[in-house]
């Protein structure tokens, strides 16, 4: 596969006439560089096509650093891709437990349920690995997972039948499994294809102009769920996160604008300092009369200014960040763009904007503006004053986006300078959003490649193949009209669907994809309409590409011009590497092959081979960086979802001990009570809990700290007692401080998102207490 | 004595329903015709209801999915709500139960003030909800149905109006129930009571304690 990225397509679309220019894509895979020659359009992709065919085998052939970090970064992908699955399953019960877990401390839960809900946690365990019943089952579905993958319209056309509630769990195969390898051209360019279809319809049937795209459907969860995988998750990280984090830091900073929140503020602030209101301040006025007040007005002036400042740094910044955004993202726009084109031939730039900004700032941008914390940008709430900001910020660019003709809060016009001037600046970016290359063509390559591999396979559950086979099924008669089509064959053969496991029989499953109706690759030649000597040209510039990176930097063979016909000859007697020798012959061979066709000419020395080859490897140069680059901003994407998983798994033990606890005690009355025994206490020191974050904040002076400690017990199981204690205070086994705990508390300021703690001196950290005792108590069965 | 001040959120599960066109209509009598999602706006009006002046704060918030991390808080501080869907849509309406649930668990009352609004009466010919069937949504939540035409400003004000008879209503209940009736009242007190209890358990042998 290494092979397979060095050579960079230029895909300057030849079928779709676009009159743009080309613009490079970035965070895909094979980073298409636009600044080749469209001349060599069509060979550069039959290279491609050539090295990805027997990149398998070839993998371990080149061992330079570029073979090495291209290797890495493969496989950090892979990991982001199955590691977003499992955080995707993980928020499921997280968010299931989160409602069940808030009934259960208000003991509102009847005991059926709540033995319900323990069933739920103790299937949420990683699954098992195992295959399928038996050989003919895994054959069929593996055709049928084929078809699906390759044929896009079938999701496409499922997911216009599916209601809300039946999304869920198609979701999670589209979106994780078929479609799963975030990072592969492939299956991202036939995801792309699934939304096109989709949002065509979309527009062909949405009556007025005003609900497009504002409806929420199964596309729109799913485009959504896209935005947030790997490329989506890095690119907001990479120019929101900075920004957001140090508005946050700013807890104090109060931008409020609307008079009459500024007014109220500013007349209790006074009535608590003086105890009474002056006259002239009355309580509970409209909303014009706050405006009006000067003392308001003196407040908000200011404001205004930084808030417009603010928004214009973070313009700044998403703007400057159009190269990074990801390259889904954008052909997304362009698709609305061109739709929203076809549907309103006379609509203006602005009008196509306004779409264009309901689907990137309104369902992507924004929404992790205004919650970053859900976005993973941030890692605690943030304070009132700097989320009110956020939200402001979200709401100036959001209208910046559309340009309402009318504000809807009178106060907001008071932003307007900030919409005239950036107006003409985002309708410019959102259409430079829109300028990235089609993919059908290299598409239409990578399918055939798949029909050629011999190893195309799906890490699936069986519940997952269940459930999309029952879904098939339930939506055949729409979905399979015509009895002679492969869908239908393939449901037919299939017969009904088996019912979902329980969760404890679920399996894991590698299946094998292959397609039913074979297309031999002979016909590949005929089906991209390439002629013998574009292919042996192909081939014969890969090879040497590959023996170049093989041979040692600086050697007389490797200055240029390149002598083709030495290098050739120099590999071809290598010793004590066949492989290198057969490439050799092979490159011999090519070369006179292609002499013969009259493609090169010996006496110039091969310059048309010779000059591709050269560029090729300038190319490659500067490739190794691009991949290093990458890789280090992945790194930081995977550990921000792992970080977010150990969070989710984390959670998960506190509410099943919680749970465990709950239920204990209810068994507790009818049954002799077990004794229990009491744990701890442990001790950690005050540097520790520092180091840890449990101890947010200390008014312990810094000299004092140092003999500080607490213990920790746990008397009963969900009981808890810190305790504080001074070295040498006489000996004495109590604490200065007692603090009991429950752990019903503890979850439940942790729903109303109180994070703090007090324990007179210091304030901990709800969360990392949570954390910290989960940990430390954890009891066979609940604490 | 100063009035008293209600709040109310708007909420819908679906953007394009019309919540702000119904909410601008209501607060400033404007019909609003472009393509501008909300993210979160707050009014405020001054009402009378059966004699009593009130003031209202309304929040309209955002239908687009991608920002149901901030319902929540929103529900948190509602007191009222009002439910919007469009009759020219089947799936507005299917969303609403959901958002109906988490309002009830997160109120922790299952007669919180609310009521469904299916917007975009004057679109007839589109309609995809029949009356009847919008109306026995209502019945299963005890709660009152209307339709109304932000555009054509029918039925805005009642809408309203019936909401803030609702929350007076629901606010003499509770206050006389906390009083007389121990039942009612109950779920409240006994979050009082554990915050209580965690204040208290902080058992405090010296006082005073120099570090």
């Amino acid at each position: 596969m290494a092979a397979a990225k060095l050579q960079a397509p230029s895909r300057a679309s030849t079928s779709s006439a676009s009159s743009f220019t080309p613009v490079s894509r970035q965070n895909t895979m094979s980073s298409h560089d636009g600044s080749r020659s469209m001349r060599a359009s069509k060979r550069y992709s039959v290279t491609a096509l050539y090295l990805s065919m027997s990149a398998k085998e070839k993998d371990l052939e080149i061992e330079d650093d570029l073979a090495r970090a291209q290797k890495a970064l493969r496989e950090l992908k892979a990991r982001i891709s199955s590691q977003s699955k499992k955080n995707f399953v993980l928020e499921k019960d997280v968010r299931y437990l989160d409602s069940r877990i808030a009934l259960l401390i208000q003991n509102r839960m009847a005991l059926e349920e709540q033995n319900e809900v323990a069933s739920h946690l103790d299937e949420a365990a990683e699954l098992q690995e195992g295959f399928f019943p038996n050989d003919e089952k895994t054959q069929k579905y593996g055709n049928l997972l084929f078809l699906l993958q390759s044929e896009p319209r079938h999701i496409a056309h499922l997911c216009r039948l599916v209601t809300l509630a039946e999304i869920d769990s198609l979701l999670q195969t589209v979106m994780f499994t078929i479609y799963g390898n975030q990072y592969e051209s492939r299956e991202e360019h036939l995801l792309l294809t699934m939304f096109q279809s989709v949002l065509t319809y979309q527009f062909d049937n949405t009556p007025d102009y005003s609900s497009l795209l504002r409806a929420n459907t199964p596309v729109s969860r799913m485009m959504t769920t896209y935005t947030r995988r790997g490329p989506g998750q890095s690119y907001l990280k990479q120019v929101l996160a900075e920004r957001i984090n140090s508005l946050i830091e700013l807890k104090d900073l109060d931008l409020e604008i609307n008079p009459l929140k500024v007014y109220e503020k500013m007349v209790s602030e006074i009535e608590e300092s003086q105890g009474s209101l002056p006259p002239n301040m009355p309580k509970g006025v409209t909303a014009e009369q706050a405006a009006e007040n000067e003392k308001v007005q003196a407040i908000i002036a200011p404001r205004l200014t930084m808030l417009m400042e603010i928004a214009n740094s973070f313009l700044s910044t998403i703007i400057a960040g159009l190269d990074e955004t990801p390259y889904g993202i954008r052909w997304i726009c362009k698709q609305i763009r061109s739709l929203s084109k076809r549907k309103y031939p006379d609509a203006s730039d602005h009008t196509v904007c306004t779409l264009i900004g309901g689907f990137f700032f309104l369902r992507f941008i924004n929404p992790a503006i205004v919650t970053p914390r859900s976005y993973m940008l941030i890692d605690g709430t943030p304070a009132d004053n700097p989320k009110r900001t956020l939200t402001y910020i979200a709401k100036m660019l959001q209208n910046l986006a559309n340009k309402p003709s009318y504000a809807k809060e009178p106060y907001m016009v008071k932003l307007q300078p900030f919409i005239q001037q950036n107006k003409e600046r985002i309708n410019r970016f959102m259409l430079d959003l829109c300028e990235v290359q089609d993919f059908y063509e290299s598409l239409e390559m990578d399918n055939y490649v798949a029909l050629s591999k011999k190893d195309l396979e799906l890490s699936i559950t069986l519940n997952e193949v269940y459930a999309t086979h029952e879904l098939l099924e339930r939506h055949a008669a729409e979905l399979a009209k015509d009895e002679s089509s492969h869908l239908s064959v393939l449901l037919h053969e299939l017969g009904s669907a088996p019912a979902q496991l329980p969760r404890k029989e679920n399996r894991v499953i590698n299946l094998p994809l292959f397609s039913k109706w074979e297309t031999p690759l002979d016909d590949l030649t005929a089906a991209l309409d390439i002629t013998q000597e574009e292919v042996y040209f192909m081939e014969a510039k890969s090879t040497f590409v590959v023996i170049m990176r093989s041979l040692p930097a600086n050697t007389p063979l490797t200055r240029r011009p390149l002598r083709l016909d030495r290098i050739a000859e120099a590999a071809a007697t290598t010793r004590n590497d066949s492989v290198m020798v057969k490439k050799g012959i092979r490159s011999i061979e090519l070369l006179s092959q292609l002499q013969e066709l009259g493609v090169i000419d010996k006496s110039d020395g091969f310059a048309l081979l010779r000059d591709e080859i050269e560029q090729e490897l300038v190319h490659l140069g500067s490739m190794k960086d691009k991949v290093v680059e990458e890789s280090r901003k992945l790194d930081e994407v995977y550990r921000t979802i792992r970080d977010h998983n150990s969070y989710l798994i984390n959670q998960l033990e506190t509410y099943k001990s919680y749970l465990h606890n709950v239920r204990g005690q209810s068994e507790g009355k009818t049954r002799k009570q077990q004794k229990h025994q009491v744990l701890g206490p442990y001790k950690f020191t005050h540097q520790q809990l520092e180091k840890e974050g449990v101890i947010q904040k200390s008014n312990v002076p810094e000299n004092r700290r140092a003999n500080i400690y607490f213990n920790f017990t746990s008397p009963l199981p969900g009981t808890f007692v810190i305790s504080l204690h001074y070295k040498g205070r006489s000996g004495r086994n109590r604490g200065l401080l007692e603090l009991d705990l429950k752990l019903d508390d503890l979850l439940e300021m942790q729903k109303d998102n109180q994070e703090e703690l007090d324990l007179e001196y210091v304030l901990f950290n709800v969360s990392k207490v949570l954390v910290l005792l989960n940990k430390r108590f954890t009891r066979k069965k609940g604490w | 004595m100063s009035q008293r001040e209600y709040h109310i959120v708007v909420l819908g599960s679906v953007g394009g329903v019309g919540k702000s066109c119904l909410t601008a209509q209501f607060v400033q009598n404007v019909w609003i015709e472009s393509y501008d999602p909300t993210i979160e706006d707050s009014y405020r009006k001054l009402m009378e209801v059966d004699g009593r002046q009130v003031v209202l704060e309304i929040l309209d918030t955002a239908g687009t999915e991608q920002f149901t991390a901030m319902r929540e808080l929103y529900m948190k501080s509602g007191q009222g709500f009002l439910l919007v869907f469009s009759i020219t849509s089947m799936s507005s309406l299917h969303e609403l139960a959901e958002l109906r649930d988490q309002i009830i668990r997160i109120k922790d009352d299952p007669r919180v003030p609310l009521v469904l609004v299916g917007n975009k009466s004057d679109l007839e010919e589109d309609r995809a909800v029949s009356r009847a069937r919008a109306f026995a949504v209502s019945q299963g939540w005890g709660s009152p149905y209307y339709e109304t035409s932000a555009r054509r400003r029918a039925n805005v004000d009642e809408v309203f109006k019936d909401l803030c008879r609702q929350i007076i209503r629901r606010d003499v209940e509770l206050s006389r129930a906390t009083d007389s009736d121990p039942r009612e009242g109950r779920r409240r007190r006994d979050t009082q009571d554990r915050n209580r209890r965690r204040r208290s358990n902080r058992s405090r042998e010296h006082r005073c304690v120099i570090l």
